[in-house]
């Protein structure tokens, strides 16, 4: 991986009137990684993604894509693909037809028959569109966006309808376009996907990033929590616990494995059940809920 | 574009309401003035039928469907997928309307030979391409613009109506009234210079130099037509 950006923000907005949609958001995403933008609802990623794409003007700011801008469609988009939130194929034309069409006027060669059997859609290559479903329209969005293996791809929300199968199959051809050198722009709501997947995280809240880095980087910044019932009555704890609504004791700690080993040898040294005994690292869940609380 | 145009093409001929709105219905009405052009010759001339067979065409067949492929396209996100890829907008946009175009062309151009062929032929041929030209110009000008102003297929049949039904209206007020009053403002309407202008080149009778300056008129539509289209054109739905 080299350090020359292949995305690059400075002071980015974007205003719909007096709404600041996006607002002094600056980043960069390296070539090669996986770059997940992340947010609440109306946080300003579907519109910064636009104008990252080239589909939107920015109020102020720049953004160079490989060094261009986004908007010069002929210098840029033959080194990306586009997998759209929603579909946007036309119900006449048939699977084949569609992919034929886009992955042309992409300007990247490839064959059809290759990106069908990447998604599973070979079966369907002579079905119209209007007959496929909505899972099947998803596939067909991401055949057009890996046609010709680009150097930079964008997954808007991909894996949503999609059955388990079509997830794993999907992230399997995205690892090997990774694989093969490609960077790929990542949103979505499935945040799992987004802990096991990402390099480096942008999350969103209001226009502009609540927090920006590495999963490790995101969660380390909240504490992770150690949750038990104790038996009445019972000795003074080792650690400064709260009580949840429920009764069950919680201990939040920066550092699990030496708080969690000390609680256990606690409650051996005093012969004591922790009942229902939960621990876990902070999750990414856990950041993102931390967003709407902050 | 011609990638964009033959998909265009293939979406036509799958698409039976399209099919009939863009290919039958003009040919039916333009097969039925010529059927009775005696009777409409008396009416007007055989240049009035000329010219209405002209805007059948050009509102029914170019129009119609011009606003109704690109409101479609835009409502199915079709037009953000191709601005997804290296396509300018010029290209799309010339793809898009390139078949519509080309099978209105070649709709007129074989009703008018028909015509020709069943009643004479025309007084100036040159003429007469060159008010064809114009007038399908126009109406295609005018189809971006309205393409502008209409959320979908649906409301297409609304928002096509007072154009279509509207020159076809100058056009017979024209050719069966002629221009000897209200001489400025028939010219002025839109379709009414370019009426002019076929019923001259069919029937004869008027100075080709007379005859050019009708051109004027239809061009300014077409000016007004694409500076309402630059302004109203949208390539995504309304959020």
């Amino acid at each position: 991986m080299t350090s020359t950006p292949v995305i690059d923000v400075e002071r980015l907005n974007l205003s719909y009137g007096d709404f600041h949609a996006v607002k002094d958001l600056s980043f960069q995403v390296k070539r090669g990684e996986l770059y997940a933008l992340l947010g609440t609802n109306g946080a300003g990623k579907t519109s910064t993604l636009e104008i990252i794409e080239g589909h939107r003007k920015a109020t102020s700011g720049t953004v160079r894509v490989f060094g261009e801008s986004p908007r010069d469609r002929r210098a840029v988009r033959p080194r990306m693909g586009i997998m759209l939130q929603e579909s946007g194929f036309s119900p006449d034309l048939t699977v084949r037809e569609s992919v034929r069409l886009i992955g042309k006027l992409s300007q990247r060669v490839d064959t059809v028959e290759r990106v069908l059997d990447i998604v599973d859609l070979t079966r369907k290559a002579t079905t119209k569109v209007s007959q496929l479903s909505g899972g099947e329209k998803r596939r067909l969005d991401f055949a057009t966006a890996v046609y010709g293996a680009p150097e930079l791809i964008f997954l808007d929300e991909p894996t949503t309808g999609l059955d388990i199968q079509s997830r794993d199959d999907l992230w399997d051809a995205v690892d090997k376009l990774r694989g093969d050198g490609s960077t790929v722009v990542l949103t979505t709501h499935y945040l799992e996907e987004a802990q096991q997947r990402a390099d480096r995280i942008g999350l969103m809240h209001e226009g502009t990033f609540h927090q920006e880095g590495t999963v490790a980087e995101l969660t380390r910044t909240l504490p992770a929590v150690i949750s038990f019932a104790l038996p009445t009555p019972a000795p003074a704890l080792p650690h400064k616990a709260t009580r949840g609504s429920d009764g069950r004791f919680l201990v939040e700690t920066f550092d699990l494995q030496e708080d969690l080993y000390a609680l256990l040898h606690w409650a051996r040294s005093n012969s004591v059940e922790l009942q229902g005994l939960e621990a876990g690292p902070t999750r990414l869940d856990d950041v993102f809920r931390s967003i709407g609380s902050a | 574009m011609l990638s964009i145009a033959l998909s265009e093409l293939i979406q036509i001929f799958r698409n039976r309401l399209v099919l009939v709105t863009s290919l039958i219905l003009p040919v039916a009405i333009s097969a039925f003035f010529i059927y009775q052009h005696e009777t409409f010759a008396k009416l007007g001339s055989l240049g009035y039928i000329a010219a209405v067979v002209v805007f059948t065409v050009g509102a029914f067949g170019l129009y119609t469907t011009t606003v109704t492929t690109l409101a479609s396209r835009r409502q199915n996100l079709f037009l953000k997928r191709l601005r997804s890829t290296a396509s300018s907008d010029a290209s799309i946009l010339s793809g898009l309307v390139l078949p519509v175009t080309v099978i209105a062309v070649v709709q007129v151009a074989a009703i008018m030979a028909v015509l020709a062929a069943v009643t004479g032929e025309p007084n100036n041929v040159l003429l007469l391409v060159a008010a064809i030209v114009a007038t399908l110009v126009m109406m295609l000008g005018l189809g971006l613009a309205t393409a502008g102003l209409t959320n979908s297929p649906e409301h297409a049949q609304v928002t096509t109506l007072p154009v279509s039904l509207g020159v076809i209206a100058v056009a017979s007020w024209v050719g069966i009234s002629g221009t000897e009053e209200l001489t400025l403002l028939k010219r002025l309407l839109p379709g009414g210079s370019a009426t002019e202008l076929v019923v001259n080149a069919w029937n004869g009778g008027v100075a080709v130099s007379d005859s050019l300056l009708l051109l004027a008129p239809t061009l300014a539509w077409v000016v007004v037509a694409l500076a309402l289209a630059s302004r109203l054109f949208r390539w995504e739905p309304r959020r």
